[in-house]
């Protein structure tokens, strides 16, 4: 990205997202393209699961209970006779769900402390950084669980507690990003002409700053998604008989040996899409950011 | 030194302190009255006035935070509801099983994950380094619970080499070792997977120096130029970024202590979890998470040691 046309930084941003750019860069780049296509197929699975699915998710079949995968089941059916591939099918639409409401959160919050800790400095900075060091400082996982437990189990428990446990880590790199901005001319520019504090922040501060935290973001939604399906696997995520992919795995859990494809067709489901987002991830990282592909390794783990 | 070694000792104690709080807090996130909850059906008026009594619930909250805190910090977390044993007995009870997982998991991780990512970043761009990170990129992304059910499945059913429980009760250090070596592998084979990734980047990174080019050009051979010279340098940012892979791998373990049904910290949480034993919960919680905190300062320090620069940070 150029800098230095007299305009800010912004410009570029804008051209990097510009449709011939796209074109260009991204759809040059294999592991995006790959990430792009699965994640908008299961986008489109999602949401059309009420059509597409052959039988509701919670429809059972008490005659047909452990059926081997056949032509009328194509992954089979579980211990109550609900059929395998349509839960998936409606599995998709909540670790979808999740994952883009995890991001949507962390995103919106994670920016706003990080930018604001950054960009004000002084013991403003010093005092939020401080939380957000104690809250990475806990394992994302269990903090989550923990979250869970004590506000009970639902869809929205697990959205908060996800969000909860991965805002401090966009903060934490929303921060240092903006670190590496506030220096810039324009930002002083902007300032001795008299912009005030909160306008140089929404103006120029973070949307120059997002490119490195989308690639954070990305990787969250991955992350969200294993967390969610730990989580339903534990019990502890959206309730049974939703169908969950977490859920499908843990019903599996007892039937591993004689009915192996209900637990292998869910997780190979989420580790698909965990794929896919991972590869976005990548591709986002190596073409949006050609800096940051030397820390590729540093990233959010 | 001595100065790196104090602030890293004061940010550590920070952190404890906030630990402590975040802690105390989410007991109260617990909608209504926590005492009722959990109670649950056994609540009668006097064990429910008793266990308020015990959780100060009817002192104001400040008062309720400074008694939990100094409790907290002389060891005291109060009594599990269940059993009515000390919350940190039980804790210290399951703390090695977790102990030795969590260490099993990190050994196996550096013993596949660094050669790996050495391989791929000194064969970059070839079929090798492909298969490598696909391999890699596989491990980060399949659940770990998933990765254990299958391992059971391969392992334990198809060839079974190894026993499906992840633990046992035998004191034979052998039987235990073996019933541990499952879950370890599974628990490391995800977190090698961050660790190929981290090092085929720091390694990557390093051999581009201009060092490197010099070693080369003076006709140092190879392998002593990516063993000697370039991966002594790699492995510095590789073991600051393990301390974070730890943390990790302690929220996974509790995954894989449930698919193995081991005991563990993981466990103890979760069946406390269910049993709506929060004290015991809280106290879990809290040892898990300074345990990560001890780690990740030790690591720092020695971080500090063998690198100056960050000493200077």
């Amino acid at each position: 990205m150029t800098q230095g046309t007299g305009r800010s930084d912004v410009y570029s941003t804008f051209k990097a997202w510009s449709l011939r750019a796209f074109g260009s860069r991204y759809l040059r780049h294999p592991g995006f393209v790959t990430g792009l296509v699965i994640m908008i197929l299961t986008s489109f699975v999602a949401l059309t699961a009420p059509w597409i699915a052959p039988y509701a998710p919670l429809e059972t079949d008490m005659s047909k209970t452990l059926a081997q995968p056949s032509w009328e089941h194509l992954l089979g059916t579980d211990q109550f006779g609900r059929d395998i591939l349509s839960r998936l099918i409606w599995g998709a639409r909540i670790s979808l769900e999740v994952a883009l409401m995890v991001v949507v959160i962390s995103l919106t919050f994670g920016t706003l402390i990080g930018a604001i800790a950054g960009y004000a400095g002084g013991w403003v900075e010093r005092c939020m950084m401080v939380v957000n060091d104690i809250l990475l400082a806990f394992p994302g996982f269990l903090l989550a669980l923990a979250l869970v437990a004590a506000r009970g189990s639902s869809l929205e428990s697990v959205i908060i507690a996800v969000s909860i446990a991965y805002t401090p880590r966009v903060a934490a790199v929303m921060r240092s990003v903006v670190l590496t901005i506030k220096p810039r001319p324009y930002i002083e520019a902007s300032q001795a002409i008299g912009m005030t504090a909160t306008r140089v922040l929404f103006v120029h501060v973070i949307p120059n700053s997002l490119p490195p935290v989308i690639v954070v973001a990305t990787v969250s939604a991955a992350t969200a998604i294993l967390a969610e399906a730990g989580l339903s696997f534990l019990g502890l995520g959206v309730q049974p008989p939703t169908a969950t992919w977490g859920n499908v795995i843990s019903d599996g859990q007892s039937y591993i040996i004689s009915n192996p494809w209900i637990s292998i067709s869910a997780g190979s489901c989420i580790a698909v899409v965990v794929i896919a987002l991972n590869l976005l991830g990548d591709g986002l990282r190596d073409t949006l950011d050609p800096q940051m592909r030397r820390y590729a390794g540093s990233r959010m783990l | 030194m001595v100065k790196y070694l104090a602030r890293r000792l004061f940010l550590m104690g920070i952190t404890v302190i906030g630990m402590v709080t975040v802690v105390f807090f989410l007991i109260r996130l617990i909608p209504g009255d926590p005492a009722e909850y959990m109670l649950g059906d056994y609540a009668t008026k006097e064990n429910l006035a008793a266990l308020r009594a015990e959780l100060g619930l009817n002192l104001p909250i400040y008062k309720q935070y400074l008694r939990f805190t100094q409790r907290a910090f002389t060891g005291d977390l109060g009594n599990s509801v269940v059993t009515g044993q000390p919350a940190m007995d039980e804790v210290i009870e399951s703390l090695p099983w977790s102990a030795a997982l969590a260490l099993g998991g990190i050994v196996i991780a550096i013993i596949i994950g660094v050669p790996l990512g050495v391989i791929s970043a000194v064969r970059q761009g070839s079929w090798t380094d492909l298969s490598v990170m696909l391999i890699a990129l596989a491990g980060i992304s399949f659940p770990v619970f998933w990765v254990g059910l299958v391992g059971i499945l391969i392992f334990a059913h198809e060839i079974p080499l190894f026993p499906a429980l992840g633990a046992t009760s035998s004191g034979n250090v052998l039987r235990q070792l073996h019933h541990l070596a499952l879950p370890a592998l599974v628990l490391g084979s995800s977190v090698a997977a961050y660790i190929a990734r981290l090092t085929r980047s720091a390694m990557l990174e390093v051999l581009s120096q201009e060092y490197v080019r010099v070693a080369r050009a003076m006709g140092i051979p190879e392998s002593r130029v990516v063993y000697r010279l370039a991966l002594r340098n790699a492995l510095i940012p590789v073991l600051a970024v393990i301390g974070v892979t730890f943390a990790w791998s302690l929220g996974s373990a509790i995954l894989v202590e449930a698919v193995f049904s081991r005991p563990g910290l993981g466990s103890m949480i979760l069946k406390a979890i269910f049993a709506r034993d929060y004290q015991l919960v809280q106290a879990g919680v809290m040892v898990l998470s300074l345990a990560v905190v001890l780690i990740n300062t030790s690591l720092d320090i020695v971080y500090g040691l063998v690198d100056p620069r960050v000493r200077a940070g």
